[in-house]
């Protein structure tokens, strides 16, 4: 194995995970996102030398970025997407839970309406959502891999966190969590 | 959530306020019941995604097919070239098999045909062998028990070769993976022999091959046994690799054919 290769493992890939799931988030089906992950790490590789920030994080996120776009801008025409919500683990259709009497929302369902919230939020607003909660990305990495200023990432998290706010609040248990 | 600081709250919250400004920020906060609302919410929320959506992580396969794709990219002479003279062998043999009465007439044309088409198979060996060598991808199913490593071949490769260990010769079986060599998908063996690793491949036997040869440095050496062509390459010396092939042909002398 190369010294590049060596380094670029060290640096670029050990964010395959992350990768992985952006490009999931980014309303990319398991085979779709891993598509674009492929795709992104070749970009990466060769696009290595170009790299200057010490975190390829937000770099390697930004190709994954464009990489997704560019598989969209080819498959618009094929229509539908499924987002990663509608891939449960046991691949049974999302749907809203029904009010428990007992009010006990359970973890799994939590995590379902959260997935279902999730995806349903406009795109813009989902992606600066996962980069600053999963990837724990700050302010100015996120407005780099999206390339808008630091105030519209503010304001879109605002957004995306107050559609998700009554998740996993006392209050909201038994009620159906539907996005208004 | 309708004060006018909440979005430097929020900021406050996601750690990118300066000392003074936080400072600013934490005294608002002990006055504006919203703002303190805001802000468990924040947490809240936080908890929730990433106790929910954090440990999702790419598959094993998507690994080790961007491992595959660097190293492709590493050696981009070996993609374009080798496995287009793979493809072509099978359509030379059966072309030529199937027209036996020109055999003779061709007997000059086999010859080169043969010589090419043994020579892709030796190289595509050769490749897999050195990525496997600089990848990660060594194994994909780890084990030394040849009841683990058999039936894991079953339905991914195209034969069952004979699965043994050698260990108390000196021969330790690490496990196996599977390898496309052009449209084969080959068996793959993986031993150690002190400090040289060894793969052994197996495939369908198609075309002749010879007993042995060098590639890039490594000694391959060749047998048939039944309609399964093996290969062990090492950068192990002859004597060495002649001596695992030998405990490998004595099982498959005694396995019972199925």
């Amino acid at each position: 194995m190369g010294e590049r290769r060596g380094r670029f493992e060290a640096e670029v890939l050990v964010h395959l995970d992350a990768a992985y799931r952006f490009a999931r988030w980014l309303g990319r089906s398991e085979p779709d996102a891993e598509d674009v992950v492929q795709e992104a790490m070749l970009r990466a590789w060769r696009a290595f030398e170009d790299l200057r920030e010490p975190d390829a994080k937000a770099w390697l996120l930004a190709i994954v970025r464009n990489c997704a776009a560019s598989l969209h801008r080819r498959e618009q025409r094929r229509g539908h997407v499924p987002l990663p919500e509608e891939h449960g683990p046991d691949g049974a259709a999302m749907v809203a839970p029904s009010g428990d009497p007992e009010g006990a929302v359970t973890e799994l369902e939590q995590q379902r309406v959260l997935r279902r919230l999730l995806a349903e939020l406009p795109e813009d607003q989902r992606e600066v959502l996962v980069l600053r909660e999963i990837e724990e990305l700050n302010y100015r990495e996120i407005a780099a891999v999206i390339g808008a200023p630091i105030g519209t990432v503010m304001s879109r998290l605002s957004r995306a966190r107050g559609a998700l706010k009554r998740l996993g609040s006392p209050d909201s248990k038994g009620e159906p969590l539907v996005v208004r | 959530m309708s004060c006018a600081e909440s979005l430097r709250v929020q900021a406050y919250f996601d750690g990118e306020l300066k000392s003074g400004e936080a400072g600013d920020v934490e005294e608002h906060l002990t006055q504006c019941v919203p703002c303190q609302g805001l802000l468990e919410e924040l947490e809240r929320t936080r908890t929730t995604l990433r106790r929910s959506l954090a440990g999702e992580r790419a598959s094993p396969a998507l690994r080790a097919r961007v491992m595959r794709a660097l190293d492709a990219e590493e050696s981009p002479p070996a993609r374009a070239r080798r496995p287009r003279a793979w493809h072509v062998r099978p359509f030379w043999i059966g072309a030529l098999s199937g027209a036996s009465g020109l055999a003779v007439a061709a007997a000059g044309a086999f010859l080169l045909f043969t010589a090419v088409s043994s020579n892709a198979v030796l190289e595509a060996v050769t490749d897999a062998h050195v990525r496997s060598l600089s990848s990660r991808h060594l194994i994909d199913v780890v084990s030394s028990d040849r009841h683990t490593v058999k039936p894991w071949f079953a339905g991914r490769t195209d034969v069952s070769p004979p699965v043994a260990d050698f260990a108390a010769q000196g021969y330790r079986l690490l496990g196996g993976r599977t390898e496309n060599l052009g449209h084969e998908r080959a068996a793959v063996l993986v031993y150690q022999h002190g400090a040289h690793l060894i793969n052994v491949f197996s495939w369908s036997a198609r075309t002749p091959l010879p007993a042995q040869a060098v590639r890039s440095g490594y000694h391959m050496v060749l047998w048939k046994s039944g309609d399964i062509e093996s290969c062990a390459v090492s950068d192990a010396g002859w004597d060495e690799l002649n001596a695992l092939v030998g405990l490998i042909k004595g099982v498959s002398a005694n396995d019972t054919p199925h």
